[in-house]
């Protein structure tokens, strides 16, 4: 398991911390996510076996926001 | 909001009977209230038809803009799954061989059900939000009545309510990175369990989630559940709370259909429209809670040392030589709103009502701690101490709306 930390910059309420969090849920290979508005951040453990940087970018990138790496 | 990756098949018979159903429930208390007070000023009404005005007007106009913003995503739950059970139905093999495909990414879901009635899930959540919230305006309010509010302590929270309404309009122009913490965060546990529980099934699931709501309430909301507190009682409480929602929900269904339809493109749009009606009405409440206080330095006290300026004859009583002073009660405020008074000398105030039902009867003098319901119709008298020359005495109703002021010379 590892876990990352990335910055979200147009996270605009709650709302989309929430939709982020869903990514818990359609993401094989993620222990947990964690996302705030007040820090525009998302912290996810996941496990790199199952899961890459880059496809949690692209699946953050569907949900309509932009990941960057921290 | 996730709307955008949806573009349901609407049911527009539905959709349309029902948005004009709860249009016509806003329209008709609208009529109602306007009938049961002459004048139509917001805060012409009496103590507790004037706040259910003022609360239903803030729900009509902020509460279902900025509900939608943090709420949506609930109800957008709910349409989702409506839009995946019709598919289900009607193309569940598809759905099967999707599912494989996209086994490592779940993300790519069926895009173009054949029909789906999304109208439903909408209205039962708005039916279900109604219902949670007239409930809990009942627990705060019944809270409320525990707490004795003196004027001054309403002042307070009027100003702390301004504070927090103006501060989350602040965020929602994106100001600076700080007002972000004028939106609670609800704690994980609350949102991880929203969030599962809208896997649901049947029409239990936009009940529910329209119930849940209750846990994730917007700035506006907010600011409304604070002032249900203050109500202290528990009837007003839930009368406002409902009044609120109510009000809230033709713009949110109206807005929750236009979002599905156009997309995200608009939302920008909505929110600043939403961050400037929040803006002017935390401002209005700041300004409130100043004159309640009988701070000099309200917007409205500030202004009116400007106007009398320009127009002083107009506005002001010619009494400084007498130790009596006359002030009439009027559905529309106190005149004259400037009174000037001889100094060093003791005065009897004269407060008149003559058919007086608004707000105004429920005066409060914070610089001689009188706060008194006057009468509907008749004479109230008030010993006022001498006062020293350039004295300014502020006087309100209890919510800080109308205003006046007499200057000791």
């Amino acid at each position: 398991m590892i876990r990352k930390t990335f910055n979200i910059p147009d996270m605009t309420c709650t709302n989309c911390a929430m939709k982020l969090e869903s990514l818990e849920d359609i993401l094989d290979g993620v222990k947990e996510i964690n996302a705030s508005y007040h820090k525009l951040q998302m912290v996810i453990e996941y496990d790199e076996s199952k899961l890459t940087e880059e496809q949690i970018i692209a699946a953050v990138k569907k949900k309509g926001y932009q990941a960057v790496p921290a | 909001m996730s709307f955008k990756k949806q573009k349901p098949t609407f049911d527009p018979v539905i959709l349309v009977a029902l948005g004009i159903g709860l249009i016509t429930m806003s329209v008709v208390m609208l009529a109602l209230q306007n009938q049961s007070n002459q004048t139509f000023a917001i805060g012409a009404g009496t103590g507790l038809s004037g706040r259910i005005w003022i609360a239903f007007i803030t729900g009509l106009t902020t509460g279902g803009l900025s509900c939608l913003a943090v709420q949506g995503g609930l109800l957008a739950s709910s349409l989702a799954h409506q839009i995946e059970q019709d598919y289900l139905q009607t193309t569940s093999q598809h759905v099967r061989q999707i599912s494989k495909r996209a086994k490592s990414v779940k993300l790519n879901k069926p895009t173009q059900p054949q029909r789906t009635n999304t109208a439903l899930p909408i209205f039962l959540f708005l039916v279900a939000k109604l219902i949670t919230y007239t409930l809990l305006g009942i627990l705060l309010g019944w809270a409320g009545s525990f707490l004795t509010l003196s004027p001054l302590t309403r002042a307070f929270l009027m100003i702390a309510i301004g504070i927090f309404m103006v501060g989350n309009a602040l965020r929602m122009f994106n100001a600076h990175p700080i007002f972000r913490y004028f939106n609670i965060e609800p704690p994980k546990f609350i949102t991880r369990y929203i969030r599962r529980t809208a896997k649901g099934t049947d029409t239990f699931t936009p009940l529910f989630l329209g119930a849940l709501t209750v846990f994730i309430p917007c700035g506006v909301t907010q600011a409304m559940m604070a002032a249900a507190l203050a109500t202290g009682s528990p009837l007003t409480g839930a009368a406002m709370m409902f009044a609120f929602t109510l009000g809230a929900s033709p713009v949110f269904f109206i807005l929750a259909y236009l979002t599905t339809e156009i997309g995200a493109r608009l939302e920008k749009y909505f929110m600043r429209f939403v961050a400037v009606v929040v803006l002017i009405f935390g401002l209005v409440t700041l300004d409130g809670g100043l004159n309640l206080m009988g701070s000099p330095y309200s917007f409205t006290n500030l202004t009116r040392g400007l106007t009398n300026t320009a127009s002083a004859s107009s506005q002001t009583s010619a009494s400084v030589s007498t130790t009596d002073l006359t002030l009439m009660v009027r559905n529309d405020g106190y005149f004259p709103r400037l009174t000037r008074a001889a100094a060093n000398k003791d005065l009897t105030l004269h407060l008149i009502t003559d058919k007086t039902y608004s707000c105004a009867r429920d005066l409060y003098i914070p610089a001689l701690g009188f706060y008194q319901l006057l009468p509907e119709t008749g004479t109230v008298q008030v010993d006022i101490p001498a006062q020293p020359s350039g004295t300014q005495m502020f006087f309100s109703c209890s919510m800080g709306m109308y205003t006046g002021m007499i200057i000791f010379e």
